[in-house]
């Protein structure tokens, strides 16, 4: 099977009840194996809302279509599910976890995930020795995985532990929210070598960014255009170079 | 006598008959009178009494009985301490004791300052020397070698009443722990420290009970110059249970730690009242306390940091308490307070009580843990913060407090 998420006419809506809003209206996309796709659009287009959606955070709800991942759907599984059939989000805004240092947060997240597959706890040594190529790869201090999560760290460092966990828990299909942003040149360099280093033809990717500056370095194999909740337009790479001269607004305005 | 003490407590219930009639079977002592006395007036406290508004003795027992409960097995290892066990019938020493502590089993009752601030505290000490036991057990520590002295608190009863005082000598430290392991309908023990010049002691608490018993535990802490005063409790709660600690700065520059953790299940209720009195100047309180509960049960903080005009100057204080309540039905009542009238002070407090983050839940479901465990990570790692200072018994109480969130 080639194709990797699938995603048909789906909606969704976030909110109470009462007073829900649709912000993903109509979405269908593909994703096959091996590709990097990305997905931009202008604030309030429903980005950060379909990452949500697919990995299943409460709050947002599926009123219509479908999703899935090699074959499976994944719109009715826990969120705990969906990642351990491979489905890793790197947050927009990574989460602060008081109290509990980043390589026992990693090392349960990988042992929740072995469970649910039925596979075997991997060993503290396997664990540890895998901790330490990662850490060296994406330059971080040894010192800084034994600190709590995300706690006082900067915006490039919860980057960066975003995509060392990437790296440690190896998942098949990737979506990074925002991933450029807050991090300078440097650190962008840092954060899409690691990235880079996990493209293959078994895994597939959904890269959302507002700007064309991380496409630069991580090359998209397909760009889409999100507006109001549905893509208005695919292309390959020069899509987002057109988007970038044009503005959102160019682009939007012709499809419209 | 008797009779005039059963007039002064209003519409006395059977508990409190009870109690007047175990008071007047021991021998006519004029400070086990006046003790008693303090506890009289107010009889049980109960809700109608502001410090007590939250946390209702009277209410919650109207007889003196056995629970059908036994009492829990006791979680601190003894590891070569000196353990002193009191039970409702006795009272049980180490028989070797070694140089730097001299122990002394009194028979008569001891005067207690502010007994009437503390009529639990009162009580236990006009009636600890009920069944022979000692009224009051005193402990001077003039080593700083000694072994951990371990009190236990347990076995089966209707009530069990324990006094006990420690004083630790000028530059002397003391290392105490103490288990409340239900067991009795009730129990109720006060315990002295006095600390003196750059004395030190660190004491730990670990509190578990059933439904069917309630608990008092008394503390009353004087320091003197540059002693320091460490406190960790670990409380499980009880019918009702009420840890309150008193904490007195006497002399410039000395310091206290006061951090406690409470998880409270359902039908469970704990209460850590603590105030503390900045009386020198120049003296450091700090002060946290975690709670975590579940559907049905309840925990109460009541914090109090009083800074008199001149006394307290360069009082350096600060007050957390911060709870979780773990499932919709739990329940929490704070009360932090801040009573300062000198003006060159730090004092800060803050208080916080509200449901785990949702943020945080989903980020580490995204993840692959699943949400159980995720709750119980973050909640462990809420309440870890407030043991780190328990010194030797820190992990222990770290194990405990996972073993029941595991379990919750």
């Amino acid at each position: 099977m080639r194709t990797m998420l699938k995603i048909e006419n789906l909606t969704a809506t976030v909110g109470d009840e009462d007073d829900a809003k649709t912000i993903i209206n109509g979405l269908t996309l593909e994703v096959p194996k091996g590709e990097v796709h990305a997905i931009m659009g202008p604030n309030g287009a429903g980005k950060s809302t379909l990452s949500y959606v697919l990995t299943g955070r409460d709050g947002y709800e599926v009123t219509g279509g479908s999703a899935t991942l090699n074959g499976d759907d994944i719109l009715d599984m826990d969120p705990e599910e969906r990642a351990a059939k491979g489905l890793f989000l790197s947050f927009q805004y990574p989460v602060e976890i008081p109290g509990v240092p980043v390589m026992t947060f990693v090392r349960a997240a990988m042992n929740a995930q072995r469970k649910t597959r039925g596979e075997d706890e991997i060993s503290a040594p396997d664990f540890i020795k895998k901790s330490r190529e990662v850490g060296k790869a994406l330059k971080l201090d040894a010192e800084m995985l034994k600190r709590a999560l995300n706690v006082g760290f900067s915006g490039g460092e919860k980057k960066r532990l975003e995509i060392y966990q990437m790296m440690m828990l190896e998942p098949n299909f990737l979506i990074l929210d925002e991933t450029d942003s807050g991090l300078d040149i440097d650190a962008l360099k840092t954060v899409s070598d690691g990235v880079n280093a996990m493209r293959s033809p078994d895994r597939g990717m959904l890269v959302i960014t507002h700007y064309q500056r991380l496409l630069d370095h991580i090359k998209p194999d397909k760009v889409h255009v999100l507006s109001k909740g549905r893509i208005v337009a695919t292309g390959g790479p020069e899509l987002a170079l057109r988007l970038e001269k044009e503005g959102y607004e160019g682009i939007l305005g012709e499809v419209a | 006598m008797t009779t005039a003490l059963r007039d002064l407590i209003a519409n006395p219930n059977a508990a409190e008959l009870e109690l007047v009639a175990r008071y007047g079977m021991q021998p006519e002592d004029v400070r086990r009178e006046r003790l008693f006395g303090a506890f009289a007036q107010s009889g049980l406290p109960n809700r109608r009494m502001e410090a007590w508004k939250w946390t209702d003795f009277k209410a919650a027992l109207t007889t003196l009985d056995r629970p059908s409960t036994a009492s829990v097995e006791d979680p601190i290892p003894y590891d070569g301490a000196l353990v002193f066990k009191f039970t409702p019938t006795g009272f049980e020493a180490p028989a070797d004791l070694p140089n730097g502590l001299s122990v002394f089993e009194k028979g008569e009752a001891q005067a207690l300052g502010a007994a009437e601030d503390v009529p639990m505290g009162a009580l236990a000490a006009s009636l600890a020397g009920e069944k022979s036991r000692p009224a009051t057990v005193l402990l001077e520590v003039t080593s700083s070698d000694l072994p951990r002295l371990h009190f236990q608190f347990s076995g089966a009863g209707e009530a069990s009443f324990a006094r006990i005082v420690i004083v630790v000598r000028p530059g002397m430290a003391v290392t105490v722990s103490e288990s409340h392991l239900g067991g009795a309908g009730l129990e109720a023990s006060v315990i002295e420290f006095g600390l003196q010049k750059n004395a030190s002691a660190v004491r730990t608490i670990y509190q578990r009970g059933s439904r069917e018993e309630a608990v008092a535990s008394t503390a009353l802490v004087h320091l003197d110059a540059e002693a320091q005063y460490t406190q960790t409790t670990l409380s499980f709660g009880a019918k009702l249970a009420r840890l309150e600690t008193r904490v007195t700065h006497q002399e410039p520059s000395a310091s206290v730690t006061l951090n406690a953790a409470y998880l409270v299940g359902k039908g469970l209720h704990t209460d850590i009242t603590t105030h503390v009195r900045h009386g020198a100047n120049s003296c450091v309180t700090r002060q946290l306390t975690k709670g975590a509960v579940l559907d049905g049960g309840t925990g109460v903080f009541q914090g109090k940091f009083f800074v008199p005009r001149t006394a307290g100057q360069y009082t350096d204080a600060d007050m957390q308490h911060k709870a979780l309540l773990l499932e919709d039905g739990a329940v929490v009542f704070a009360k932090p307070e801040l009573e300062i009238y000198a003006d060159d002070v730090e004092c800060a407090h803050g208080n916080t009580c509200g449901a785990l983050d949702d943020n945080q839940l989903f980020y580490m479901r995204q993840r692959g843990i699943p949400e159980k465990t995720a709750r119980a990570l973050l909640t462990q790692a809420f309440v870890a913060e407030a043991l780190e200072e328990a010194g030797e018994l820190e992990e222990l109480l770290r194990g405990e407090a996972e073993a029941w969130l595991g379990a919750a």
